[in-house]
């Protein structure tokens, strides 16, 4: 009995195990701390949004989550590692993928071509030298073409691509990378009505077998995909919740007094 | 036809043209092509780096130089008169210094490995890639790119120019070295205005061609056409883009090694004008109006601008003013045409595709 118990404790750990923790980090850009000592948490299977106004620090936090920018102070860890100040390329072998907000794809290239580049785990120039491109693409590739509706322009160049589209192949290009967590820039932005709710669904889908981290300024959509929420207000955490706590947040009402952000929703 | 048919007809027919072409020229245009096909190599290393890559380099010269510099060492030992030190090294030396290549000269000692030929090529290969991969280290490291890779490059090969010039004593200084031996392999002789060398320097071409198109058809030419497109987005999907750009830079430093090489046996001279700031730049043009991301167009960019540049020479009024014009072209290419002559015959061969794609989409 007792052993089974155990087995069951044990099990239960996976489910709130965290995939991606920073400690007081902090980034300064002339003395202005863009981040202040921002602690966040994202277990596996979460789906969490950060809201907060323009120039807030939330796409600041996200590039120094993936390396983009070192940061001043403070740590990121994946898991259990340390993967602060590691260099790009090192953090998304580790398990960090990040779409950016404008689409960022290799337009001269086919999708699948651009997948095949994103979907490659062996990066090393001369593990690549001696191995040829494949014409037709993998499981993994054809699985995240399908999930994010591109199967059908699997040999088309980016660049004929709909502005919702390449969005889409940012989104499967990551996917594809089997990341331990995706860092999402607002992925909805520039998309029609219909895209987006595509894409919320397309969210909603990966969450609980993806750990996913949102940056997003439409609460309509926020409010669609979200489970927990963190506000981020001059450069700090300023609350952290669902979002009927949220609203209800006097900090955060008052933050937000005069802004349009919140009263949209 | 499929596109990749008519790329490969495309090629083809080139080396088809080319290895036809000594039987329907004299001595003195046999002479004239190979050096002109010695170029054709030069830009295919310039069309990997800059068209494939996104590496501007401005100094493609200094490799060119020395790969002539490495081989004309060994020829030059090779002449009966020249041994056992060189004649423009017995007009430099001190009235009682030892008639040895160990001590005539300060530093003449450098040029005694160079009397085994094989190592004078070695070297002329070799040595370009050291150089490159030691600067592309250091420069892609620190992530520098676009114009300031071409501007260090650039002042590169200007150092290595001067080095050259104003130590006469040891390289033959300002005029060069020009009394070399024919090269000899084995007991064959190449003769410079005969087919062997010819033939020597089309197969190099042909060579370092299908190398290279060997190489963007990997998997790893596929991140270098990332890499050119964006190279801080290859950066976030976990590659090391630094590496991949030292390596297609020591790689195009090696081949303009190999041209340096094939220069000094097709024109029998090295001089520190190869490594001058214009020659460099001149490479540069013929990649990007034959079309700098395409290797066969990059050749028939150097053989294009060469073939009319020599023409254009022997004309007393064009002489004076072809700098310009050739000036003037590479403005209008990069304005009007990107991709070169290439760029413009896709473009035709698309447009000629199109209705059938058209029925075949009806059907």
């Amino acid at each position: 009995m007792n052993a089974i118990l155990n087995i069951s404790e044990s099990d239960s750990v996976p489910c709130t195990e965290t995939v991606l923790r920073t400690k007081d980090l902090t980034v300064k850009f002339d003395g202005f701390a863009a981040v202040n000592k921002v602690n966040i948490s994202v277990a596996r299977g979460e789906l969490r949004v950060i809201i907060g106004a323009n120039g807030a620090g939330k796409s600041t936090l996200l590039d120094l989550l993936c390396g983009k920018t070192l940061p001043t102070e403070g740590e990121v860890w994946l898991r259990d590692r340390n993967i602060t100040g590691i260099g790009e390329a090192a953090i998304a072998r580790s398990g960090v993928g990040r779409k950016f907000q404008t689409p960022s794809v290799f337009k001269e290239m086919t999708v699948l071509e651009n997948l095949q580049v994103a979907s490659n785990r062996r990066t090393g120039v001369f593990a690549n030298l001696f191995s040829w491109r494949s014409p037709r693409p993998t499981d993994v590739e054809a699985e995240v073409a399908s999930r994010t509706g591109l199967s059908d322009v699997l040999g088309r160049r980016a660049s004929e691509l709909s502005h919702g589209q390449l969005q889409w192949l940012e989104l499967a290009m990551v996917l594809s990378q089997d990341p331990k967590i995706i860092l999402l820039d607002e992925p909805a932005a520039g998309m029609t009505a219909a895209e987006t709710d595509k894409t919320a669904q397309l969210l909603l889908d990966l969450a609980g077998s993806h750990t996913v981290l949102v940056i997003e300024h439409d609460m309509a959509f926020v409010k669609r995909i979200c489970r927990k929420i963190t506000v981020m207000h001059q450069g700090a955490v300023l609350a952290e919740g669902t979002a009927s706590e949220i609203e209800r947040n006097q900090a955060v009402v008052e933050a937000y007094l005069g802004s349009a952000t919140l009263s949209h929703a | 036809m499929k596109e990749r048919t008519i790329t490969l007809a495309a090629y083809f027919l080139f080396f088809a043209v080319v290895f036809a072409l000594p039987f329907a020229l004299n001595s003195f245009w046999t002479n004239r092509i190979a050096v002109y096909l010695v170029y054709a190599i030069c830009a295919v290393g310039i069309s990997l780096s800059w068209g494939y890559a996104g590496i501007l380099s401005l100094g493609q010269g200094l490799f060119f130089g020395i790969g002539a510099y490495m081989i004309s060492m060994s020829l030059t030992l090779a002449m009966p008169d020249n041994n056992p030190v060189p004649q423009f090294m017995l007009l430099n030396m001190e009235p009682n210094a030892p008639r040895d290549l160990c001590c005539a000269t300060p530093g003449s000692f450098l040029w005694q490995p160079f009397q085994y030929l094989s190592i004078g090529v070695l070297a002329g290969i070799l040595v370009p890639c050291v150089i490159a991969a030691v600067l592309g280290y250091v420069m892609f490291k620190r992530r520098t790119s676009g114009v300031y890779v071409s501007i260090i490059t650039l002042a590169l090969a200007l150092i290595g120019q001067m080095l050259i010039i104003n130590n006469q004593p040891l390289t033959g200084g300002f005029n060069g070295l020009a009394d070399l031996a024919p090269l000899s392999v084995g007991g064959i002789e190449f003769d410079p205005y005969g087919k062997s060398v010819y033939y020597l320097v089309a197969a190099a071409l042909l060579v370092v061609v299908l190398l290279s198109r060997l190489i963007v058809s990997t998997r790893m030419g596929h991140v270098l056409k990332a890499v050119r497109e964006d190279d801080a987005r290859v950066r976030y999907l976990g590659y090391n883009v630094e590496n991949y750009k030292l390596f297609i830079y020591c790689f195009s430093a090696a081949i303009a090694g190999i041209a340096g090489l094939l220069f000094a046996v097709t024109s029998e001279f090295a001089s520190p004008s190869l490594m001058s700031t214009s020659f460099s730049i001149s490479m540069v043009i013929w990649a990007a109006l034959g079309g700098r991301s395409s290797l066969l167009g990059a050749c028939i960019g150097a053989l294009i601008v060469n073939f009319i540049g020599s023409v254009a020479s022997e004309n007393v009024m064009l002489q004076p003013v072809w700098p310009i014009v050739l000036g003037l072209m590479f403005v209008l290419v990069v304005l009007v045409m990107p991709e070169g002559i290439a760029g413009i015959a896709k473009g035709w061969i698309a447009k000629l595709r199109q209705p059938r794609s058209l029925k075949e989409v009806v059907q």
